[in-house]
């Protein structure tokens, strides 16, 4: 039904479409009430622990967006999510994605022990440089700096390369997993 | 209308079937298209190789989905049987809510396969002994730093509402100090989240089978060391089933290798419609500009 869609629109696929919305909500409501809301909320508050009201309050003031005197109250909420993943995310953020990578891009002596590493080393610090360098925009792309940002541009099309060609393998992946099915235990053609 | 129009308006229809066509076109004429073995997927199986018997867990996080099964799933199976080839224990995880079925099927057919051939106690698995699956926990960010301290403080219970505390596996295992790799094989952004928290704050060793879609991105913590190994998409999937049969872990390939094949097909058949899209739109644009 949904490979139909291929052709062109039509009820079939919208039939499809539909099942798998409503079959999709249901698994995660079902999911939800079972491992989150039931043991972590329903249970705690039905052996007595009251401290766990503040989360319930907490949850229930996002509905309050539907009561327009009141909804002023979905700031708690948002507020104490906001601080909570702020204060999570920054530290850990900083240490695996700016300070990691910049150590990952500083070339060392030892790198060049083995020449290859040293050589993979170097491109990625001049592809690194380059690339920042293009998008520095407070001078304009002239001279050196010109001819730097263009370097940053090859580096920036391989990456986009890489990506295109590692999309194109990821979409057709999904295309061989139905084909695979289709013919094995559907129809049983191949093993 | 002129050739080279023809070539750059092709219908998408009769892409979609030749498409379709190179697909389906290996599973019934076999072809042997080679693959070499990247160093990324290499690297997660010498790590695995190199954890000692008998000492730390291999924790593998199965957030993959039911649309990026034809990726992650034979990466999943392939694990599986090269951790209980080598006698690791496994512990099963998952944050993606549509994990949990997924990684109870992965777990059921190599556990059945392997278990089909035992002929004493000692070669087959048990659950509870040999693996546990611990199930899917919403706030993973908070379940993943508290993991650190008390793993059975997040999991009281396991997917199938057994008290964990009852396996002799958790008996021994607390915490991350007893894992030796924490494996996530995802088809969203979950590694970052295991590299951010877990890696960061306690120096958790993180390897990843992502879909190819991702590979990308995780290449730069690849060669930082941050991830320990990588398999990307399918090709991933396919060198990690070609590994564990060189090594005598698997008696045959799986899915990925077969797989493999209709995508060596399929990238083909797309370089020959970038090219003739290219030519087409050239020549168009020439004709254009001498009119």
């Amino acid at each position: 039904m949904i490979f139909s869609f291929l052709f062109k629109d039509n009820p079939f696929y919208k039939f499809g479409e539909h099942l798998f919305v409503g079959v999709a909500n249901g698994y995660y409501i079902a999911l939800y009430w079972h491992n989150s809301l039931r043991p972590n909320l329903y249970e705690q508050l039905a052996a007595g622990n009251y401290i766990y009201v503040v989360p319930l309050l907490l949850g229930l003031m996002y509905f309050t967006r539907f009561i327009p005197r009141v909804a002023w109250l979905v700031r708690i909420p948002i507020g104490f999510m906001i601080g909570w993943g702020a204060g999570l995310s920054i530290p850990a953020f900083f240490q695996a994605e700016i300070l990691r990578q910049l150590q990952g891009t500083v070339v060392l002596p030892a790198i060049f022990a083995d020449a290859a590493t040293g050589v993979w080393a170097l491109i990625i610090l001049i592809g690194v440089s380059c690339t920042l360098v293009y998008f520095f925009f407070s001078k304009e792309h002239k001279g050196v700096l010109g001819y730097t940002s263009r370097v940053g541009i090859i580096f920036i099309m391989i990456g986009f390369g890489a990506s295109f060609g590692y999309t194109v393998m990821a979409r057709v992946s999904l295309l061989i997993g139905r084909i695979q099915f289709l013919l094995g235990p559907w129809l049983g053609l191949i093993e | 209308m002129k050739w080279y129009e023809i070539i750059s308006r092709i219908d998408r229809r009769i892409i979609y079937l030749l498409l379709t066509f190179f697909v389906v076109l290996p599973f019934f004429i076999p072809l042997t298209i080679p693959q070499n073995i990247m160093p990324q997927t290499q690297k997660l199986f010498d790590f695995i190789e190199a954890i000692p018997q008998d000492d730390k867990v291999v924790l593998i996080s199965f957030d993959y989905t039911p649309q990026t099964m034809p990726e992650c799933r034979p990466m999943a199976i392939a694990l599986l049987k090269h951790c209980f080839a080598r006698n690791l224990p496994v512990i099963g995880v998952s944050y993606d809510p549509q994990g949990p079925g997924l990684a109870v099927e992965a777990f059921a057919t190599v556990v059945d396969e392997l278990n089909a051939h035992a002929v004493t106690r000692e070669d087959s698995l048990v659950y509870g002994e040999d693996y546990v699956y611990l199930g899917w926990k919403s706030g993973r960010i908070a379940a993943l730093l508290e993991m650190g301290e008390n793993i059975k403080g997040v999991y009281p219970r396991d997917h199938f509402r057994n008290a964990v505390d009852s396996f002799p596996l958790m008996q021994r295992v607390n915490n991350y100090k007893q894992v030796a790799i924490a494996i996530v094989l995802a088809a969203a952004d979950y590694p970052l989240d295991w590299i951010r928290y877990p890696q960061t704050r306690y120096g958790v060793k993180v390897g990843t089978g992502l879909t190819a879609v991702m590979a990308p991105k995780y290449y730069p913590f690849v060669q930082t060391g941050q991830v320990s190994g990588m398999m990307s998409g399918m090709k991933g999937a396919a060198e990690y089933e070609k590994l564990i049969l060189d090594k005598g872990y698997a008696k045959e390939l799986g899915t990925a290798e077969t797989g493999m094949n209709s995508q060596s097909m399929i990238h083909i058949l797309i370089i020959v419609f970038i090219i003739l899209g290219n030519i087409g739109y050239f020549f168009a644009r020439r004709k254009k500009s001498e009119s």
